[in-house]
């Protein structure tokens, strides 16, 4: 394992600018999250680093060395793609036992046998290593995908979107095994998704993209609770962050030059009202989702959707008092002011 | 929508109503299945015509002592005799044995040639899509034509042929005779067969190599496999299957190759190039014994017929892989 360095990194194809001027460093063992919209250049970055890609401009370190010239076997990456991208006319077995069977390795067949079988189990995979990779399903495939991956001990692992076409449980047993096992082995990772939930419990650091620019990276905590700018605090929150303009709400201290006011669920307290006269607005519909609820609330025509519990009692059509409480604020630029 | 389908509806009663009363009832108590062999029969009709009756009638000539240029002689049945006759003949053998080393020899050049050129262009080099139609003139000239050209590219006064092969390594042009010689003939045989026919290889595993999507040289490519464990572990496996295509259908071809051998060198030497077709025309339409020819063609037809469906079997195997 070994940190991973980018310096000015950037690819484009034609005229569109798919990643420009990215400064990352993931250091060794720790595992990166990216986050951001399609097309925000997520896959590109990945597939610069495997060198399927080459760089416009930039360098890129693995280790010690540069390997912005080298070609991917060169470079000793492992890569789960989003396609899957497994090898059709191979059976899960040898799709599993492909990386290992590289002549430098120089490895026993019963060596191999062990490795793929441990492997095979990790990924609940084990009870299909005779099937032929065209014949599974989406999730199979997307396991022996990780799988693949997982055989090898690469200086950094690259994963896109490894676990989009899980079901839920599934999903979040192997995003705690690879959790597991990413610290186990000292892994470094590189991990792409769009899911919240695995960015937020799995990344040491999560990196927010947008239109190929790395905008902002931290840990989870920081990202969540003091993002940049607008467009970072609308990747992470569930539900949505509610964006209102200053005014709307009352609010105990307001800095200067404020456009935009990010709140999220515990930016924002409602109270019962006694009567629509003495509130400011009024419970629109409530949205259950089982576990929790989600409370519509209209405020002078705006809608603010906030996170309440199921035994809150209120119920559609309720006058409700809304105040804001230390919510985000964000300037002309959209960056955040940070000196309230 | 329920405009458009009154409309139908209306459309559908006036047809109903120019048409006689009769017809109307007959197409419409029509079932589907019935329509759907109305829409074949056509065809059907033909095969019949042109392929099975002819099979059909050969069987039967082929168990008789019949002779086309004596169409007033009597016929007797001889039953399985002409079979016999044929089947312990030292020189069919001979025939069939010349017949498959022809297939071997120029299967093997056309595959492999065909299969490297088609690797080279799948590079997708610059120009390449004007060097594929280069390649394929070849196979798109008719057999007659071909054959005839390389009568005179082969004559050892002024033939191309002797002075290319003189260039390269010395020996006199006029000191060797490709279609003459009772060692070269055979050889003069292969090469046209393999110049006219590998383009038509090329094509076919061209089409196998654009089938393997990048994504898999790449997924290769990170799991650190070299270029040449790609090709022996991605490329020739994935291809397989449509090679094999191609050999199963050069080789169908080849059996019955007959018209480049007969403008070549007609079966000579002597009879060093006579494959079994050549043998077939002699004895059909030289000897005119229709009967035993009737009966060489039956086991022509049934020693491809098994071997070609033995062979898309394994194809049917390689594919389920
Ligand atoms: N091979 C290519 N040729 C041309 N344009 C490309 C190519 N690959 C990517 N792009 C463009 O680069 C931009 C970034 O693409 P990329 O695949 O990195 O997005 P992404 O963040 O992975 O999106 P998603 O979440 O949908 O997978 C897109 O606008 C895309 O159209
Ligand atoms: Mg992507």
């Amino acid at each position: 394992m070994a940190e991973v360095r980018l310096e000015g990194l950037g690819k484009s194809f034609g005229t569109s600018r798919a990643v420009t001027g990215m400064d990352l460093v993931i250091a060794d063992g720790e595992f990166v999250v990216l986050l951001g919209p399609t097309g925000a250049g997520k896959t590109t970055t990945l597939r610069l680093i495997a060198g399927l890609e080459r760089p416009d401009a930039g360098s890129i370190r693995i280790g010690e060395e540069d390997v912005t010239g080298l070609s991917p076997a060169e470079r000793d990456v492992a890569f789960v793609f989003q396609q899957y991208s497994l090898y059709p006319h191979l059976s899960v077995f040898d799709n599993l036992a492909f990386p290992l069977k590289s002549p430098a390795r120089r490895w026993s067949a019963g060596e191999i046998d062990a490795r793929v079988r441990d492997i095979a189990r990790m990924v609940r995979i084990d009870h299909k290593l005779d099937s032929k990779s065209t014949k599974l399903s989406g999730g199979e495939m997307q396991r022996v995908a990780i799988g693949r991956a997982l055989v090898r001990e690469p200086s950094i692992f690259l994963m896109d979107e490894p676990l989009s076409s899980l079901d839920a449980k599934l999903r979040a047993d192997l995003r705690l095994e690879l959790k597991r096992i990413q610290s186990e082995i000292g892994a470094t990772l590189l991990y792409v998704t769009h899911d919240q939930i695995e960015a937020m419990t799995m990344a040491d650091r999560i990196g927010i993209l947008a239109e190929g620019h790395l905008t902002q990276i931290g840990s989870p905590r920081e990202i969540y609770t003091a993002p940049a700018n607008l467009h970072v605090a609308a990747r992470l929150g569930h539900p949505h962050i509610n964006l209102i303009k200053p005014g709307l709400l009352p609010c105990q201290s307001m800095p200067d030059g404020v456009r935009t006011i990010g709140a999220r669920t515990e930016h924002i307290l409602v109270e019962a009202a006694a009567s629509v006269a003495q509130g400011n607005g009024r419970v629109d519909w409530i949205e259950h989702l089982g576990d929790q609820n989600h409370l519509h609330i209209l405020v002078d025509g705006q809608k603010i959707t906030l996170l309440a519990d199921p035994y809150s009692g209120f119920k559609a059509g309720d006058p409700v008092s809304v105040s804001l409480k230390q919510p985000l604020f964000f300037g002309a630029d959209d960056r955040r002011i940070t000196d309230v | 929508m329920n405009n458009d389908t009154g409309m139908i509806d209306r459309a559908a009663t006036m047809a109903a109503k120019a048409t006689p009363p009769r017809l109307v009832r007959r197409v419409r108590g029509l079932s589907d299945k019935a329509i759907a062999w109305l829409f074949i029969a056509p065809t059907m009709l033909l095969l019949l015509v042109i392929n099975i009756f002819p099979l059909i009638w050969t069987i039967q000539l082929s168990f008789t002592n019949y002779r086309a240029n004596r169409p007033n002689a009597e016929v007797v049945n001889v039953g399985l005799r002409n079979y016999e006759r044929l089947l312990t003949d030292p020189d069919v053998w001979i025939a069939m044995q010349t017949t498959a080393q022809f297939v071997f020899w120029s299967i093997l050049l056309q595959t492999v040639i065909g299969f490297t050129l088609a690797y080279l262009i799948d590079r997708k080099f610059r120009g390449h899509a004007f060097w594929t139609t280069v390649i394929l003139i070849p196979m798109m000239l008719s057999p007659a034509v071909v054959g005839n050209f390389w009568r005179f590219l082969y004559q050892p006064q002024i033939g191309l042929f002797n002075y290319i092969v003189s260039f390269f390594t010395g020996i006199e042009p006029s000191s060797f005779e490709m279609l003459g010689s009772v060692s070269l003939a055979p050889w003069s045989i292969v090469i046209v067969d393999t110049w006219m026919w590998t383009p038509y290889v090329m094509l076919i595993c061209l089409a196998g190599l654009r089938s393997i999507p990048d994504y898999i040289y790449e997924a290769a490519e990170v799991d650190r496999a070299s270029p040449w464990r790609q090709f022996w572990s991605i490329t020739v496996p994935m291809a397989l299957p449509f090679i094999m295509l191609a050999v199963l259908f050069r080789g169908i071809e080849n059996f019955k190759m007959f018209d480049m051998v007969n403008l070549l060198t007609g079966g000579g030497p002597g009879s060093i190039t006579e494959v079994a077709s050549i043998t077939l025309k002699r004895q059909a339409f030289e000897a005119w014994r229709t009967g035993p020819s009737s009966a060489f063609a039956i086991i022509l037809f049934v020693a491809v017929f098994g071997l070609a469906n033995i062979y898309v079997k394994a194809l049917n195997r390689v594919k389920q892989r």
